[in-house]
């Protein structure tokens, strides 16, 4: 039995910002002053954030997912390993998913492969590495250049798996990193290395390079909603047409969740974190209003050809995510699901379905939202959705890929 | 207006040329020709009536193949060493604005005997202190989507300027090939520009004293991405130079904002 993979993705928001901060500031990312934080609220916040992971962990998720972001209110972890550290600690079954260390920001990307394999022995093989390149934001929090970071990003990939899986000393003859030692000391414990995930938005480029190594996808965008399936389509055909093929566990998405007794309950407790969330947190990265940083000609990693017909095709006075209105309109970007656990369970399987996703890495704090919200929330989801999730999944992923088994057996585990 | 294209090793560079008189290179900068327009500005057009005015586009800009690894001031000039062999110039004036300014200004340290004269309007390229470089890349994102006044207030004298609205107009222009040259400059500028340090080079100030070419140092007198304290550096640290020419009326771009002027003063300085 396959079911699908669930994790819970903590983003570790700063929740104490001034009610009108998106009146008074342009931006949550970057430029946001940090005088704004406040040292005395935000006591004790690291704790509740782990504690909520560690509970998790607890309630039998598949997996908890950390991530890295710089300068912004979004995301407070500069350094997702130190939390990936403190879990290794305060976890015992659960995955340790850390989408991703930021390559490009790294001075020298050995260290991320020292850091995993730390983390896979104190863990007992219990770490998925993830890369990732990093955003606009990140461009800017660290000053690397836009047009060189895709190139940056896939020779450090390159190098850290070949320094778990080659024999050390070598020489890395790497144009952005040369190396005249590569001999990591501590080796993962996982072989034959951690299994590794690379985010993207359905860029052509990333599905290549990830199809090229084996790796496992997984989608970053927010918005994609009901649109998943058309990225699993892609997917797919990059994959045929490296001689490989799909099943679920080779890709992975993001999605937020809210559950509670009922519909109507559900929306009444997560309200504010939504808002605080879509509002405060998307500001300067998934809003129009404001500067966004994500995407952009500022950022210019895309060649000019591409940003033509990115030109051509697409809307500058669209809205995204952090731009909706009103409830209804959030409900049908089908970015946050909310509801009664028979409305979580019915949103997600019809998601699953048409999606054929095997991971689904799911916040469920979000923005301001009181710890024991949150807690509820992923308690009822592990008591009252996952068990029926599990089992839906299995049915629709052995129906969907009855050789799933055999490729699983051969070794092309996510 | 014509143009050639050069084969330098099968990598194409698009050069404009044009006017009669001295050979005189032109590399551009941000509110400038191959950068926001296909041909040239008004400010070209006066100064090609007494010289010979070459401008090749940067890599990556116009029609000029990128170069894949070009990381810094010192792969450009030798990039330019290449395009001044290909187009047969021994010696000649150097003009460059913005980032063009700085690659001429680490062409002539390199090479003071090719240079007849030296014109560096609002150049980057030097580091002083407490007077950094504008953001061009985080002014690059429009404000909601659409609204470039924050770009056009760095660029120009400031956002009411006419030609500033005329070139980086809000919203998607109306030519999207317009919009491309915009974009291609910006990504010429992130491969060198954004590699920190931030559009400078550190060693540059104390090479400036090789120049020894006359030397003119143009800045509209409210730049607001390259400090005039820049300028002043440029002039106290060429030998040959006369202080800081201030254009009124312009920010970052006088050759776009004040044309007539800036070509007067340009040119007066060639035929000097």
């Amino acid at each position: 039995m396959h079911p699908v993979q669930l994790f819970c993705w903590h983003f570790m928001a700063y929740p104490h910002l001034p009610e009108d901060f998106d009146e008074k500031y342009d931006t949550g990312w970057v430029t946001v002053p940090n005088s704004l934080w406040d040292s005395e609220k935000s006591r004790g916040l690291f704790q509740e954030y782990i504690d909520q992971l560690a509970c998790a962990d607890d309630l039998g998720f598949d997996g908890l997912v950390l991530n890295e972001h710089h300068q912004n209110i979004y995301g407070l972890m500069p350094s997702p390993n130190l939390i990936a550290a403190a879990l290794t600690q305060r976890s015992s079954k659960a995955r340790i998913c850390v989408l991703g260390n930021l390559l490009p920001l790294h001075i020298n990307p050995l260290r991320v492969a020292e850091e995993y394999a730390m983390l896979d022995n104190m863990s007992n093989g219990r770490i998925i590495a993830g890369f990732a390149p990093g955003g606009g934001p990140e461009n800017y929090n660290y000053d690397i250049p836009s047009v060189t970071s895709r190139e940056r990003f896939w020779e450090a990939v390159d190098l850290v798996v070949r320094a778990w899986t080659d024999d050390g000393p070598f020489n890395h003859e790497g144009h952005y990193y040369p190396l005249r030692y590569v001999n990591p000391w501590p080796k993962p414990t996982q072989k034959p290395h951690p299994p590794i995930w690379v985010p993207g938005s359905r860029s052509a480029s990333t599905l290549t390079e990830v199809a090229k190594r084996g790796y496992c996808y997984f989608l970053s965008s927010r918005s994609h909603g009901g649109e998943t399936y058309k990225a699993r389509e892609q997917f797919s055909k990059v994959l045929e047409d490296h001689g490989d093929s799909y099943q679920p566990y080779r890709m992975g998405i993001l999605m937020s969740a809210y559950v509670s007794e009922t519909d109507a309950q559900a929306r009444e407790e997560c309200e504010e974190g939504v808002w605080y969330f879509l509002r405060n947190c998307l500001k300067g990265h998934l809003r129009k209003e404001g500067r966004q940083l994500t995407f952009g000609a500022g950022v210019p990693y895309i060649p000019a050809p591409a940003w033509k017909e990115f030109l051509k095709h697409s809307d500058p006075n669209r809205s995204m995510l952090g731009d909706v209105n009103d409830w209804d309109e959030l409900d049908k970007a089908q970015s946050i699901v909310v509801g009664s656990p028979e409305t979580v369970h019915r949103k997600i399987l019809d998601l699953i379905e048409k999606s054929q996703v095997g991971n689904l890495l799911i916040q469920f704090h979000l923005g301001n939202m009181p710890g024991e919200l949150a807690l509820k929330s992923q308690r009822l989801f592990a008591t009252e959705v996952a068990p029926a999730l599990r089992e839906d999944s299995a049915r629709v992923f052995a129906k969907a890929y009855p050789r799933m088994e055999e490729t699983l057996a051969a070794g092309a585990v996510a | 207006m014509s143009g050639r294209t050069l084969d330098l090793n099968g990598r194409k560079v698009s050069v404009l040329e044009d006017g009669a008189g001295e050979p005189t290179l032109y590399l551009h900068g941000f509110a400038d020709v191959h950068a926001v327009t296909e041909g040239w500005l008004p400010f070209h057009e006066k100064l090609m009536e007494s010289c010979r005015l070459y401008a090749p586009a940067h890599p990556g800009c116009a029609a000029s193949d990128e170069i894949e690894y070009l990381e810094s001031a010192e792969d450009l000039v030798f990039h330019y060493l290449e395009v001044i062999d290909a187009l047969e110039l021994d010696r000649f004036h150097l003009v460059g604005t913005c980032v063009g300014g700085w690659i001429a200004a680490e062409l002539a340290t390199r090479h003071p005997e090719k240079v007849r004269r030296l014109v560096l309007i609002d150049a980057s390229g030097l580091f002083v202190s407490g007077a950094p470089i504008g953001d061009i890349f985080m002014m690059s994102h429009p404000v909601r989507g659409t609204d470039y006044s924050e770009l056009r207030a760095m660029l120009f004298e400031n956002d009411r300027t006419q030609v500033g609205h005329a070139l980086f107009p809000d919203g998607r222009a109306e030519n999207i090939e317009d919009e491309l040259r915009r974009y291609q400059m910006i990504r010429f500028s992130n491969r060198f520009g954004f590699n920190p340090p931030y559009f400078y080079n550190r060693s540059l100030r104390s090479r400036l004293r090789r120049i020894a070419a006359p030397t003119l140092v143009v800045w509209g007198e409210s730049d607001q991405m390259v400090p005039l304290a820049h300028g002043e550096a440029y002039a106290a640290g060429i030998d040959n130079s006369n202080g800081v020419s201030l254009v009124k009326g312009a920010g970052h771009s006088p050759q776009a904002e004040q044309p007539e002027a800036t070509a007067d003063l340009v040119k007066g300085f060639l035929s000097g």
